[in-house]
């Protein structure tokens, strides 16, 4: 057997508790009087409304209506724009273009007493009022409504010297062909804003009488003061939201308060720790050394899954996290120490035969890995399942539709990277630290590895 | 090879079917007549809104107040509310059993009545949700269609991984103790009166996931053990060497698994939260139900189709060679079996040898692979 130097063990040991700390503390610095987060810990994960309390729907167009996916991206925008008008930030939105649904989740505000869940679900699902108005001003002169516009695009014009720019394209219908006529002619040169909800989406300059139905509106943020392609997009998706034919309604809904969530929160990391607390003491009063080795192993596989959901590193998006979601991560705890424990189990079996210390090391981490293999297979499909049926937009849910509730989701999540974890920590990390620590001499004793005093 | 426990579990197994299939009937009529089975809003659709209050009032009060401001019938639960620090804080929960989802504005009226009614007792919505009932049916439809496809895959995978194991029976064998797993989970969900949701769903995959796996493992020691132990060693003593040496293996990881989920358990009991509890309750018998049918059922099941398959295969070996000596005789069919199961001790020694050899065949042929593979690692 290839020997392992003495040193691998510290190492990665040192590193695994290295990891584990910061994966659970985070690291913090300080700039003044601002606090900077470097590493983000346990504190950084973005809980699911479970567990901050909020709010969960599900929207459709109301009567049944066959929505195109030009509507549902015009009622996405919509939602979104109220949703930072309510001063949401930290929301999740998922359309669902094959059933014409959307999925709208976001925690509770943290600094209102008396949030009104209700009434923001409603305000969501309630149809946008979008009016074109004279001037800049709020209060200006109403001009038109969204039912006088056909529909907003994006599209490209020819600047001259070969430039190009992107501008968002206006067709208005019959009706509104008149009005935005006689609009443009009485502010010719002056502003006309276009208003969603109380809110300005755009107000461009009126530069000619447009008597055609077709304008379209320039400028933006670009460097030549023309629209990017997002913005344009964003401008005519609001736009088509002002324009939709058909409302929305509420299809399901769910509200959390908070004060249930927090108390879920302390009782399941209660619960975490006193798995792990058990799993320690057994460990080790069973398999002794391979058993500590294993617990060491498990405190990888466990800071593995936390980044896995915190963003520990800035590469990996940081995932809501739900109480489902915790209840995987302990379970693939209690789960991921049988790759030790078989691990354990041959390396004694072997120990009885009477071999040397190092030869049943290596016999026993061979054969068992097949068994360890084919227990992790079945859990990986399962999980993957999991993620499939709970999860946002897939092409699961472009069969079937929307789930009523995506709390279960995290725990497919965390119960296949736990797996995967499993197999860094509980299998390679796992082995490379008992074959590095068996070389240690006072180590060697064949009781520790649950063999006979010496053959 | 160690063996640190000597259980016979296939001499056993009459009893241990016995009690699988006793607690089954046991939970079947209690489904029937006592406990019918509860469907969660999530699938049917529905409303549920969960109200906490202070201070003491008549439950009587609150029902009517309720029922008064809705069209709807409604079902009442009342609880404490521990997650409150005042001590004298309660939940009651209504179900607006007509399977529609109420509109947010039919809730807010529930919501004001209460407040009208009670207005010192600080009536607040704590959870609320509301399914539309044809949205409910998409979704038990594609939480139906997940558990097939699960099924699929694992029987797939277990069919391919049994090839090498122990053929076509063995996996049926697994598959009939995943089933046995699942009706149990089922069965705490029905007894228990939960409702079954999500997180019936969800124990329903892990278990599927979860419960081949013990299986899997002492199929393999099977396998292993009958190239040591020699053609003499009959199906059940091999069967029962290699569970017993597999059981410390089986227990210990079943150990802190359960230390896993029980603590979830303890914890959502001793804090009460409805949710946690109705995932790990089944969760936790399913494991402890997918470690013991791969021992109790699965096996013993195997071990019995096997004697059984071999038996037949003897007597049809026998009735060929009796007809074919006695060709001129025309004595019956029902003679030469009847000759065939008397003479069935001698010649199974005679079967033995014939399988000896070809194990012995695989088993060279396993060793020099293991040699090569040691060499490598030597190195």
């Amino acid at each position: 057997m290839k020997r392992v130097g003495k040193w691998v063990f510290f190492v990665v040991f040192i590193l695994i508790l290295f990891f584990t700390y910061t994966s659970v503390f985070g690291i913090y610095g300080e700039n003044g009087d601002y606090s900077i987060t470097y590493i983000k810990g346990i504190q950084d994960i973005r809980w699911g409304i479970d567990i901050k309390g909020g709010v969960e729907a599900v929207f459709a167009p109301a009567d049944g209506v066959d929505a195109t996916d030009d509507q549902m991206n015009a009622v996405k925008s919509i939602i979104d724009l109220r949703l930072v008008n309510q001063n949401v930030t930290d929301y999740e939105l998922y359309p669902d273009f094959s059933n014409d649904r959307i999925t709208v989740r976001f925690p509770w505000k943290s600094d209102e007493e008396n949030y009104d869940p209700g009434e923001a679900i409603k305000e969501l699902a309630s149809t946008a009022q979008m009016v074109f108005r004279g001037g800049s001003e709020k209060d200006g002169e109403e001009l038109l409504t969204g039912k006088e516009v056909n529909r907003a695009y994006v599209s490209t014009i020819e600047t001259g010297n070969g430039n190009h720019s992107i501008v968002v394209n206006l067709e208005f219908t019959d009706e509104g062909k008149q009005k935005f006529a006689e609009a443009t002619k009485k502010y010719q040169g002056q502003k006309i804003s276009i208003w969603m909800d109380d809110t300005c989406i755009s107000a461009p300059t009126v530069n000619s009488v447009i008597t055609d139905g077709k304008c379209y509106i320039e400028g933006g943020s670009d460097k030549n003061g023309g629209f990017t392609a997002e913005e344009a997009t964003a401008l005519a998706n609001k736009i088509n939201a002002g324009a939709l034919p058909f409302n929305l309604k509420i299809e399901s809904y769910g509200t959390i308060s908070p004060s249930l969530g927090t108390y879920a929160l302390t009782a399941m990391g209660i619960a975490s720790i006193a798995a792990l607390c058990f799993i320690f003491i057994f460990m080790v009063a069973v398999y002794r050394l391979p058993g500590f080795v294993a617990f060491i192993a498990l405190l990888g596989q466990l800071s593995v899954s936390i980044m896995a959901v915190s963003g520990y590193f800035p590469v990996f998006a940081s995932f809501t996290m739900t109480i489902p979601g915790i209840a995987g991560m302990i379970l693939s705890i209690g789960m991921g120490v049988d790759a030790n424990i078989i691990t354990a189990e041959r390396i004694k079996d072997e120990l009885w035969t009477g071999k040397t210390l190092d030869g049943c090391i290596a016999k026993g981490t061979k054969s068992s890995l097949s068994a360890i293999i084919d227990g992790n297979i079945t859990i990986i499909i399962v999980a993957i399942i999991l993620i499939l049926v709970f999860g946002p937009a897939n092409i699961f849910s472009s069969l079937f539709g929307v789930s009523t509730t995506g709390l279960i989701y995290a725990f497919g999540y965390t119960l296949l990277v736990g797996v995967i974890a499993n197999f860094i920590m509980g299998v390679a990390a796992s082995r490379l630290m008992l074959r590095s620590v068996s070389g240690l001499k006072f180590l060697r004793n064949r009781r520790l590895y649950g063999g006979k005093k010496k053959s | 090879m160690r063996q640190k426990f000597h259980i016979d579990f296939i001499k056993n197994s009459k009893i241990y079917f016995g009690i699988s299939l006793g607690i089954m009937l046991v939970c079947l009529i209690l489904n029937i007549f006592v406990i019918p089975t509860r469907v969660d809003i999530q699938f049917t659709g529905g409303t549920i809104v969960k109200y906490s209050y202070s201070g003491d009032l008549k439950e009587k009060e609150i029902t009517e107040v309720a029922q008064k401001a809705t069209k709807d019938t409604i079902s009442f639960t009342f609880a404490e509310n521990l997650a409150s620090s005042d001590s004298n804080s309660h939940m009651v929960s209504l179900e607006f059993t007509n399977a529609k989802a109420i509109t947010v504005d039919e809730q807010d009226e529930v919501t004001k009545a209460f407040t009208d009614a009670f207005p010192d007792n600080n009536f607040k919505v704590e959870e609320s949700s509301s399914v539309d009932a044809s949205k409910g049916a998409n979704f038990f439809f594609k939480c139906i269609a997940a558990v097939i496809l699960a099924a699929v895959l694992i029987i797939g995978y277990v069919a391919i991984r049994f090839k090498k194991i122990g053929g076509m029976s063995a996996g049926v064998m697994a598959v009939v103790a995943l089933v046995h797993d699942l009706i149990i989970v089922y069965f705490v969900f029905a007894m228990f009166n939960m409702a079954l949701d999500d997180n019936f769903i969800a124990v329903v995959l892990m278990i599927l996931g979860y419960s081949v796996n013990d299986t899997i493992v002492i199929y393999d020691r099977i396998r292993e053990n009958r190239k040591k132990m020699g053609p003499k060693a009959t199906t059940a003593e091999v069967s029962n060497a290699s569970m017993n040496q597999c059981l410390t293996r089986t227990i210990c990881t079943t150990i802190t698994t359960m230390a896993a989920i029980g603590s979830v358990l303890v914890v959502s009991l001793i804090y009460n939260i409805d949710s946690i509890i109705s995932f790990a309750l089944p969760m936790m018998v399913g494991l402890i139900s997918g470690c013991y049918s791969s021992i109790c059922i699965a096996v013993p099941l195997w071990v019995m189709w096997k004697n059984n398959s071999d038996k037949k295969k003897l007597e049809k070996e026998k009735a060929k060679k009796s007809a074919a000596s006695d060709a001129k005789k025309t004595s019956s069919k029902a003679a030469a079996s009847k000759k065939a199961d008397l003479k069935k001790k001698e010649t199974k020694p005679a079967k033995k040898a014939e399988n000896s050899v070809k194990l012995e065949k695989e088993e060279k042929s396993d060793d020099a692979s293991d040699k090569a593979s040691e060499n490598n690692t030597e190195e």
